[in-house]
């Protein structure tokens, strides 16, 4: 049988089994359960595929399995739910972390000087283990007295109270002098690691060819930025609270988003690149990464569960019988055939699609998801092709977690926030790439729709059977199990 | 003044590299040195180290030791997207053609900069019509020679100076080995080109100058011309690994 024709034959066997279901579905639970049931599998399965989307994408790529992807997702509700409910801990810490950034960055500028110093081979070891040693010590003294803790309460603080005025739990940031004394020193402290980083005496080192006014760019930009966000400390605060709720929940996602990507990109930068070669070892990383992100989550926030309040487009009591009465009143709930629906999980289920469509034109349309087609195969020969792939790595890494950093974000509304909440979504995320096949993001589609509708009709039976409701949870790895044996690389899997 | 000349000439020269994969010493002290505007094939037993060169220049394997100078500057030691962005383009023995791309992605995915592939269309399309025709199609659907010509197709699409060819008529029937020697001759008009090409004829009728390299060591250069009639050396080095060169006088 050629090719193409098993190829149909498959997707017709397919079709069928899925129509049978569907069918079967509906007709014995009843159209009003069916819908209901369906809905909430749909909103399941969107954030599943917000996981299982940078899973897959990091593992086809790299061959990098990510078991902080959890934690991503975690941590990515944390950001929204702190930048929605109150800010002041995060504009308190950017300026100290832009300033930071700032040396760090002028790197590509001072290294074309450092590396051509004459420097013995003793001291060109020797000489960046000090330049650490001496940032950490000037980071120590920056941070000394700094109440961090103080200001990562603020936030719990805001949910206790129930205050009309969401300014009343805004509290003080620390006297201007003393903060700023804190960012010239952690401007030192990145300096001391530029200097390290850039390897001075090495003569093998390649020089940067870019003129010094592109390499300047970054920097100053940093700069700018710090300054800004120094002085904007507390209004910027303010700023965001008084804000429409509806904006500030955007500008949530967005944050969330971007400081998972930033995230990424840093952690792929530092922790994974140098362990390509040993990849066993990015295995128990990430697996520890996880630990520590959590165990600094509840040291921040303690280890409680929060919630977060839903956006004023989502939140007022009633029911809207159409989208268009949703939008206007901003209805907590919406009439769907006659099934009452909570309008937040239609907006989940929104944002999972238009995700997928976003992979979809990013891997299809862009160039970057050409390289990352052909580096799923080959990433030697696309660099042979002159195309830079550690920074493909690094933006695909940066990608997958801001998707689930994304995805957290979105669960924040309505599922507790608390350090473990990306746990079970980590779980669930890798039986999805499982199912829907290592590398395929539309394998990861598939299978995240498949598994929420799993766990949402397990649900159902479980209730009305009076089963256990583990069964939900159990039938997702059954599926998995079922899909092994009947197809070892996935459904949509080509990798082996 | 003499270096000067020297290196004019000369776009490429490997100066004793070592290369070790892992901790086998592939490559003991290999030169090669290929003269602007030529061919200079790479000739030598399987396994003899024909293709960890090709990959030492092109940064994949890294050498250990020596020099690799690409028209005037040194570029040992530099990641692989670094020294093919100076001009140099790679045809892998594999036909590491992308599977999951169409014909026209995989070209495009070659470009270096914006319009690469338009200014280049017309010249990789006259030299292989084929590649046109099936420019729609995902690359695990070409047969061998097609993905064969894509792979030298794809090295066409940036302005390189140096073209770096890993045997490229393995596996080929022979009318297309035919097709891809004319294809090579008329890209030597614009470009240089290292070739490792085990069909000694075919080598024997590219080539101005050869390299023989064996057991990990370049052991023998000069003009092509001079080797076809040395059958003591062809026997020597490249012994029943190749076809006898008798034809080489024939066809000429």
């Amino acid at each position: 049988m050629s090719h193409n024709s098993k190829k149909l034959l498959y997707s017709v066997i397919g079709f069928l089994v899925v129509a049978g279901v569907v069918f079967g579905l509906y007709t014995y639970a009843g159209q009003e359960a069916f819908i209901r049931t369906t809905l909430s599998g749909l909103t399941l399965g969107s954030l599943f595929f917000l996981v299982a989307a940078g899973l897959t994408l990091i593992f086809g790529l790299m061959d990098v399995l990510n078991f902080a992807h959890g934690s991503m997702f975690m941590i990515g509700a944390y950001t929204g739910w702190q930048f929605y409910t109150n800010p002041t801990f995060i504009f308190g810490v950017l300026p100290l972390v832009l300033a930071f950034a700032t040396t760090v960055m002028l790197i590509p500028v001072i290294k074309p000087r450092l590396v051509r110093l004459d420097l013995s081979e003793a001291w060109q070891k020797r000489l960046p283990i000090l330049t650490y040693i001496a940032a950490l010590l000037v980071a120590v003294l920056a941070l000394v007295k700094f109440d961090i803790l103080g200001l990562a309460k603020t936030a719990m603080v805001a949910v206790t109270t129930t205050s009309s005025n969401p300014l009343a739990e805004l509290s003080p940031q620390e006297p201007l002098l003393r903060f700023l004394l804190r960012l010239l020193l952690l401007m030192l402290s990145g300096a001391f690691i530029a200097v390290g980083l850039s390897k001075p005496g090495n003569r093998t080192e390649v020089s940067a060819p870019e003129p010094l006014k592109k390499r300047l760019i970054l920097p100053v930009v940093l700069f700018v930025l710090t300054i800004i966000f120094t002085l904007v400390r507390e209004s910027a605060s303010e700023g965001v609270l008084l804000m429409n709720g509806n904006l500030r929940f955007a500008l949530a996602i967005i944050a969330a988003t971007l400081f998972g990507f930033l995230l990424g990109a840093l952690i792929e930068i530092t922790m994974i690149r140098p362990l390509y070669v040993r990849s066993f070892f990015i295995v128990l990383m990430t697996l520890g990464m996880s630990f520590v992100m959590r165990e600094l989550v509840q040291v921040l926030w303690d280890p409680l569960a929060y919630q977060m309040v839903r956006p004023p487009l989502f939140a007022q009591p009633g029911r809207a019988t159409t989208i268009a009465e949703w939008l206007m009143n901003g209805s907590s709930t919406i009439s769907i055939a006659g099934v009452t629906f909570p309008t937040y999980r239609l907006f989940v289920i929104l944002l999972g699609v238009v995700m997928f469509v976003f992979v979809t034109l990013l891997m299809n349309r862009s160039r970057l998801g050409m390289i990352i087609r052909a580096g799923v195969q080959d990433p030697q020969m696309v660099e042979a092709l002159g195309i830079n792939v550690k920074r493909v790595f690094t933006l695909v890494f940066a990608l997958g977690v801001a998707l689930a950093s994304l995805g957290g974000i979105g669960a924040a509304p309505f599922l507790p926030v608390q350090p473990m909440m990306g746990d079970q979504y980590q779980m669930q995320g890798f039986i999805t790439v499982v199912i829907g096949g290592m590398g395929s993001y539309v394998g990861a589609f598939v299978g995240a729709m498949i598994l929420g509708m799993a766990r949402a009709f397990g649900d159902y039976f479980a209730l009305k059977l009076q089963l256990s409701p583990t069964i939900a949870e159990a039938s997702t790895v059954i599926i998995m199990i079922i899909v092994l044996i009947l197809r070892p690389q996935g459904l949509f899997g080509k990798k082996d | 003044m003499m270096e000067t000349t020297d290196s004019n000439r000369n776009l490429l020269s490997v100066e004793e590299i070592d290369t070790y994969i892992g901790q086998f010493h592939i490559l003991e002290g290999v030169s090669v040195d290929v003269a602007k505007g030529s061919i200079t094939v790479l000739l030598g037993r399987n396994g003899a180290g024909k293709t960890t060169t090709l990959k030492t220049i092109m940064g994949l394997t890294p050498p250990r030791n020596g020099r690799v100078i690409f028209d005037g500057q040194e570029i040992q030691g530099k990641q692989a997207f670094k020294i093919a962005n100076f001009g140099i383009g790679y045809v892998p023995e594999n036909r590491a053609v992308f599977r999951a791309l169409t014909v026209m992605e995989n070209l495009k995915l070659a470009e270096r900069k914006k319009g690469d592939l338009d200014r280049h269309a017309d010249f990789i399309f006259e030299l292989f019509p084929d590649l046109e025709r099936l420019s729609k199609l995902k690359g695990n659907h070409l047969s061998g020679g097609q993905q064969q010509m894509l792979a030298v197709a794809r090295a066409l699409v940036p302005d390189n100076k140096l073209l770096l060819i890993d045997e490229p008529s393995e596996g080929l029937a022979p009318i297309l080995i035919q097709q891809m020697m004319e294809a090579i001759r008329k890209l030597r008009e614009t470009t240089t080109i290292l070739l490792v090409e085990q069909n000694f004829i075919m080598a024997s009728q590219l080539a101005e100058r050869y390299v023989i390299i064996d057991d990990g060591k370049s052991v023998h250069r000069g003009l092509m011309s001079d080797l076809v009639q040395n059958q003591d050396l062809i026997h020597q080095y490249l012994g029943a690994s190749i076809q006898a060169p008798i034809s080489t006088s024939e066809v000429q």
